[in-house]
């Protein structure tokens, strides 16, 4: 904190308010000088049993953020028909170890007032905490013990097996999570990586065997990082983590991210789920998009913030303010290593999803070409990516992320110093090349879940594509 | 709420009085620290005056990040409505975002979220905060898009507007609400909680027909009453410099006129005599029992043991509730128990979900005989211990955020005249004991309360002691609109 108050000083403050006479309240105030980018800085080691280490300093605050992060997900390591056992595994880690159960880990970090979250996902695994300085040893230990010497017991396998299997019931009510389960099921097929979503049957299949191989196989030193942000130093963190992480020895390496190629586009269908009563429709439309590490990605981002990533961009100007169709739309693409989804969509009142609709194709055929954007849309949305930067850099958190993501993307350690001038280039030439690029009206998968009774006929009689029926998990039911 | 983008603020008195405060904390002694440098205090400096129209200003400089925000905190919600006009506050908050008579439709959004900033607004019961996260240097145009709006927001407005603002609402609500699965729980609740007509009986987000019945006069009542600097906090935190944004701050607010005093609703505490026993069918695939007490709010201090008591229930795996019904009988999924203050009441609110095969009635039994186990006994020194370790780090890490410090400071400053209340906040956190607990467990949670019991359709049976409780049959905001 560098406060301008002295401690202990109590200011007192006599304002005067003069009448502002002659005040024109229709002249926008100007903006003063940009603020310089402060982009942080860190350091980078290799540890003797290969896995990398990152020290970025902040001394505001008593704070640090810890990551150990893994390159490489279920994508990369889930067996098929064991959709699932990463993540199970990865809250495995918190019932046991060789020396603590399941209660004495969760008691010892109560104490310390912090908690550790472990995760894997598609293409990254993560386990991480922020605690106060004062307990950042003490933490560590413990995450160490958890990633080293977890026991994987039976019980907590069947509890959390038992807990998962409700929850997947449950979402099966929820509209957003059935749009999420079979928008990349038809996107992708459902042999792809991309398309394979944790069933019923794959979470009944996994064996602790299954937990015990993703485990050994996974957490390893040579595809991790280590990532330290916040009241240490480089020189101090080190020996500390070298020596929590003693019995952590070499091996694993970065997986490869192959993907099998995508099947032929199909020409753009309606899938309707049919979700009897529903008050809205959500609606999820898209299709297969480029990997993070296309040269297109800034050009992409800019049309994106046109199109769909803002409040003011052309999807929510029109479908809600305009139209009031819906509390809130948008679009954006999922980068990953892989073909990531452009996806755009929300949630439209069921006697509107007809119209809404209409709107969606509207705006999509008019970033391709029929509605070019004007010097003011390209100007607000460059202007808006590049001037979002230096927030991102505000909590120990956040920057762990920052810095995390260019090493998981592979991208250069300039990388944010390069951003403005990267976005700053981008024409309207480029926004039209990458929209007619990476868009289309005529290879979409349009997914809507609402209820079929009513939204059926009004969806057909707009003529704009065939009307394909599936179920809540995304199998086809037949074709109108 | 305005946009999609969810801050949560927490909830709940008037005037300030011009001072500077700042907090000092004792950081806990190194214990095996490796390597971290150490810090003794921690400072969240703030100063705050007040303008001859009544606007409370709070500055809180911090240069860290090359951010600024401010937020304007109006001490009006839904509380203030008249029955028949539930979900008014609300409605109006997105009014706001409107247009006002120097600023056209669409500027907001372009002076914050097209200069890399965003914006929104949310409402709860006692009060409507607006805010904008900005780069440092477009500090004076937010406070001239605030002024603005607090100034001259009737010069601009149309009922098309008002009326496109009334779709876009009703759509939050089908959204957040009756498009949910158990997402009428909430409603349910509150309804019976609290008698008819009470200040709190109603949800913020309102009822459908209500939202239909608001008119432009209502809009522009509620203004003039309730959008007056009097009646208004405005917070600046992060990096700005405190004699410029002094002069910004006259310049732009110093001739908003005052407005007309406000009678505030009387609120009556609220007990329940009985038990009162429900279920409602919903399109869910599994059972849910929901459990809620009546208890105190943001002026009462009881609400700290209620907020350990909470975390002593549920949550970490040796959580009492969570320990022996999600891990040990495995007979739950998951528990969830919260105190939630407003300004002047609360509720203590538990929630579980069974695993299948298991009964809620059974699982009410078993909570029942937890809550009364700990009502005798009291928590033992580890417990309220482990409940509130987490404290320091929560609170420091609150302070990585301009916007979450805008908050803190606002609400103290609209709760209890003090913006520096969140020093009280944390001793009174810190100082709760095993008798603090016991006392709020045996005054709070007793047989008057509200058993809600959400199941499929068609599975009345599921509910727990079905035979006693009562079906809440359908509202009419069930019915989706436009369809006859």
């Amino acid at each position: 904190m560098r406060s301008r108050f002295p401690l202990g000083i109590a200011l007192c403050l006599s304002i005067t308010v003069t009448a502002q006479q002659g005040l024109d309240r229709k002249k926008v105030p100007s903006p003063g000088p940009t603020p310089v980018l402060r982009v942080p800085t860190w350091t980078k080691t290799t540890l003797a049993n290969g896995a990398e280490l990152i020290v970025s300093e902040k001394h505001d605050l008593p704070l640090i953020s810890f990551s150990i992060t893994f390159l490489g997900g279920e994508h990369q390591f889930q067996p098929a028909g064991r959709e699932g056992v990463g993540s199970l595994t990865a809250a495995l880690l918190s019932e046991g170890t060789k020396t603590r159960d399941g209660e004495a880990l969760s008691n010892a970090l109560q104490l310390l007032g912090t908690s550790i979250n472990a995760s894997v996902s598609g293409e990254t695994g993560t386990i991480s905490f922020v605690s106060t300085a004062a307990k950042f040893g003490a933490t560590l230990d413990i995450l160490a013990d958890m990633v080293l010497n977890s026991t994987f017991p039976a019980a907590g396998l069947e509890r959390l097996r038992g807990q998962r299997l409700v929850a997947l019931t449950q979402a099966r009510a929820q509209p957003g999570a059935i749009a999420s389960r079979v928008f990349p099921r038809i996107v992708f097929g459902t042999t792809h990586p991309y398309g394979r979503v944790v069933t019923e049957e794959s979470l009944k299949a996994i064996t602790r065997d299954d937990v015990v191989a993703f485990h050994k196989a996974y957490y390893q030193p040579g595809r991790a990082l280590i990532t330290v942000v916040g009241d240490t130093t480089s020189t101090g963190a080190k020996p500390g983590i070298e020596r929590a992480l003693a019995g952590w020895t070499k091996g694993g390496e970065r997986p490869t991210f192959n993907y099998p190629a995508l099947t032929e586009p199909k020409a753009t269908t309606i899938f309707l789920v049919d979700k009897p009563g529903a008050a809205q429709s959500t609606f999820a439309i898209g299709r297969p998009g480029p990997p993070r590490n296309t040269p297109d990605y800034y050009a992409l981002q800019v049309m994106n913030t046109i199109l769909g990533g803002m409040f003011q961009s052309r999807l929510n100007a029109n479908i809600r303010e305009e139209k009031g169709y819906s509390y809130g739309v948008n679009s954006g693409f999922a980068y990953g290593k892989g073909p990531g989804a452009f996806r755009s969509g929300g949630d439209i009142v069921t006697a509107k999803s007809d119209a809404a609709l209409v709107e969606f194709m509207k705006e999509l055929r008019g970033i391709l070409g029929a509605r070019p954007i004007t010097d003011d849309e390209l100007t607000t949305a460059k202007d808006a990516l590049i001037q979002r930067l230096p927030g991102t850099f505000a909590s120990v958190s956040s920057i762990n992320a920052a810095i995390t993501t260019l090493w998981t993307q592979n991208l250069p350690d300039d990388y944010y110093q390069q951003y403005a001038k990267r976005i700053a280039a981008i024409t309207k030439d480029d926004v039209m090349r990458v929209a007619k690029q990476y868009l289309t009206v005529d290879h979409l998968a349009i997914v809507i879940v609402g209820d079929r009774s009513v939204i059926e006929a009004p969806l057909k009689a707009t003529g704009i594509a065939p009307i394909a029926l599936y179920d809540i998990e995304g199998n086809p039911l037949g074709t109108q | 709420m305005r946009a999609i983008l969810h801050a949560t603020v927490s909830t709940t008195a008037i005037v300030a009085a011009s001072f500077a405060a700042q907090i000092v904390l004792a950081a806990e002694p190194q214990q095996g620290t490796r390597g971290a440098a150490a810090r003794d205090t921690l400072r969240l400096p703030f100063e705050t005056y007040t303008l001859p129209n009544g606007l409370t200003v709070i500055l809180s400089p911090d240069t860290t990040t090359p951010t600024v925000v401010v937020n304007v905190w109006y001490k009006v919600g839904s509380k203030n409505e008249a029955v028949g006009r539930t979900g008014f506050a609300h409605l109006f908050e997105h009014v706001m975002f409107t247009g006002s008579g120097n600023v056209p439709y669409g500027l907001h959004d372009k002076l914050t979220e097209g200069v890399g900033g965003s914006n929104n607004g949310t409402t709860n019961n006692d009060r409507t905060t607006y805010y904008e996260t900005l780069p440092s240097n477009y500090l004076e145009s937010a406070l001239w898009l605030e002024a603005d709006r607090m100034g001259f927001l009737l010069d601009s407005l149309d009922l098309a507007k008002l009326n496109a603002q009334r779709d876009i609402v009703k759509n939050e609500r089908r959204q957040g609400m009756d498009n949910q699965p158990y997402g009428r729980a909430s409603e349910i609740l509150t309804h019976a909680t609290y008698p008819a007509g009470h200040p709190y009986s109603w949800e913020v987000i309102g009822s459908m027909t209500d939202l239909s019945a608001a008119s432009e006069e209502d809009v522009k009542d509620f203004f003039r009453l309730y959008y007056a600097p009097n009646n208004a906090y405005l917070a600046i935190v992060g990096d700005f410099d405190a004699a410029q944004a002094k002069t910004w701050v006259a310049k732009y607010f110093g001739d908003v006129p005052r407005g007309k005093p406000i009678t505030r609703p009387k609120v009556d505490p609220v007990t329940l005599q009985a038990e009162k026993r429900l279920v409602f069918e919903d399109r869910v695939q599994v059972p849910r029992l929901y459990l809620q007490w009546p208890t105190v709010g943001e002026n009462h201090d009881d609400r700290f043991a209620l907020g350990v008591l909470a975390t002593i229930l549920a949550g970490p795996r040796t959580a009492r509730l969570t320990k022996a019904l999600v891990y040990d009988e495995q007979s739950a999924a998951n528990i969830n128990v919260f105190q939630s203050s407003n300004e002047d009441v609360g509720e203590f609110l538990l929630m579980i979900t069974p695993r299948p095969g298991h009964a809620l009635t059974n699982l009410e039994a078993a909570t029942d005989a937890i809550i009364d186990r700990l009502k005798k006994e009291g928590p033992t020194a580890e417990e309220i211990q482990k409940a509130t370790a987490g404290e320091e780090l929560d609170f420091v890490r609150s302070l990585e955020s301009n916007l979450g410090k805008a908050f803190r400071l606002s609400d103290g400053a609209g709760y209890h005249s003090d913006a520096g209340y969140f020093r009280t906040e944390y001793k009174k956190t810190l100082s709760v004991t095993a008798d603090d607990v016991k006392r709020v467990a045996n005054k709070y949670l007793t047989h008057g309360r509200v058993v809600l019991s959400i199941v499929p359709t068609g599975k009345l049976d599921q509910a727990a002691k079905p035979d006693q409780s009562t079906r809440v049959t359908e509202y009419d905001e069930k019915k989706p609109e436009g369809v006859k």
